[in-house]
């Protein structure tokens, strides 16, 4: 069944020029878990960089029209822009090792045409069990449920249609 | 096909095989049960409830609808999976 357009060229766009300035990222959070499977709702895409001042972050803002909008006394940092208007700037996760280490264990995942690096579903578990906010009590069920139905495969991480494109 | 085979299946009490009737009668079913092949989409889903019933019986504690989405989930690419979710966290911005 054809998914609605959301998560278009656009989005993509962006996720590919960050690739191709070598900017260090990883998708994080519950859009990482609903990459990998798990029937977890979003509203953003959360994007944990391992430099924010990093000058390839910029080129790659400026190619699809986006800007960077750093932190104030009372604000985050965060991404403005229609083009990168779904994704979130993530600058501590709870309960993990620094952005290395992680980063040696994420998953290479296929979003239409670009590949991600992607946070596993089991280090996005322990995040939220450290987090410990009223909504990552809500949605941990879920996300064990579905690590639960993702240890049943020996590899599920490029599971479902190969996406063409 | 050809003329003298129509005729000749059209004169036959029935087109089934005798041996496929024999089957059926043996098996004390009706013909249809022996000759009715099971839809791909049927095929699918028995092996996904399965697969499902297998991570239930591993993980007691699961929740059966949490497991069979993301069982669902799975046959999808990353990227509607990824849409799918975020359709509906951004459901009240749409609407």
């Amino acid at each position: 069944m054809a998914v609605p357009a959301i998560f278009t060229e656009r989005e993509q766009n962006f996720l590919r020029e960050l690739t191709r300035q070598g900017v260090d990222f990883l998708v994080v959070g519950l859009a990482a878990a609903a990459l990998q499977g798990a029937p977890a709702v979003t509203q953003d895409i959360d994007l944990w960089f391992r430099d924010l001042a990093d000058a390839g972050l910029r080129r790659a803002l400026d190619r699809v029209g986006g800007i960077y909008v750093p932190a104030t006394l009372s604000t985050p940092p965060m991404l403005a822009g229609k083009s990168v208007a779904l994704f979130d700037i993530v600058l501590t996760m709870h309960g993990l090792k620094d952005f290395e280490q992680e980063a040696a264990n994420a998953l290479d995942l296929k979003v239409g045409r670009v590949k991600v690096r992607v946070l596993p579903l089991a280090r996005i578990i322990a995040s939220k069990k450290a987090a410990n906010r009223a909504k990552d009590r809500l949605v941990l069920p879920i996300l064990e449920d579905a690590l639960a139905a993702l240890s049943d495969k020996t590899d599920f991480r490029n599971e479902g249609p190969q996406e063409t494109g | 096909m050809s003329r003298t085979a129509y005729y000749a299946l059209a004169r036959k009490d029935s087109v089934i095989p005798r041996s496929v009737r024999a089957i059926a009668s043996e098996l004390g079913v009706p013909l249809s049960a022996v000759l009715e092949e099971p839809s791909a989409l049927e095929l699918r889903t028995r092996a996904l409830l399965e697969r499902a019933q297998r991570v239930l019986s591993r993980n007691p504690s699961a929740s059966f609808e949490n497991v069979w989405h993301t069982l669902v989930l799975l046959e999808e690419p990353p990227i509607d999976r990824l849409r799918r979710s975020l359709l509906r966290g951004r459901a009240g911005d749409i609407h």
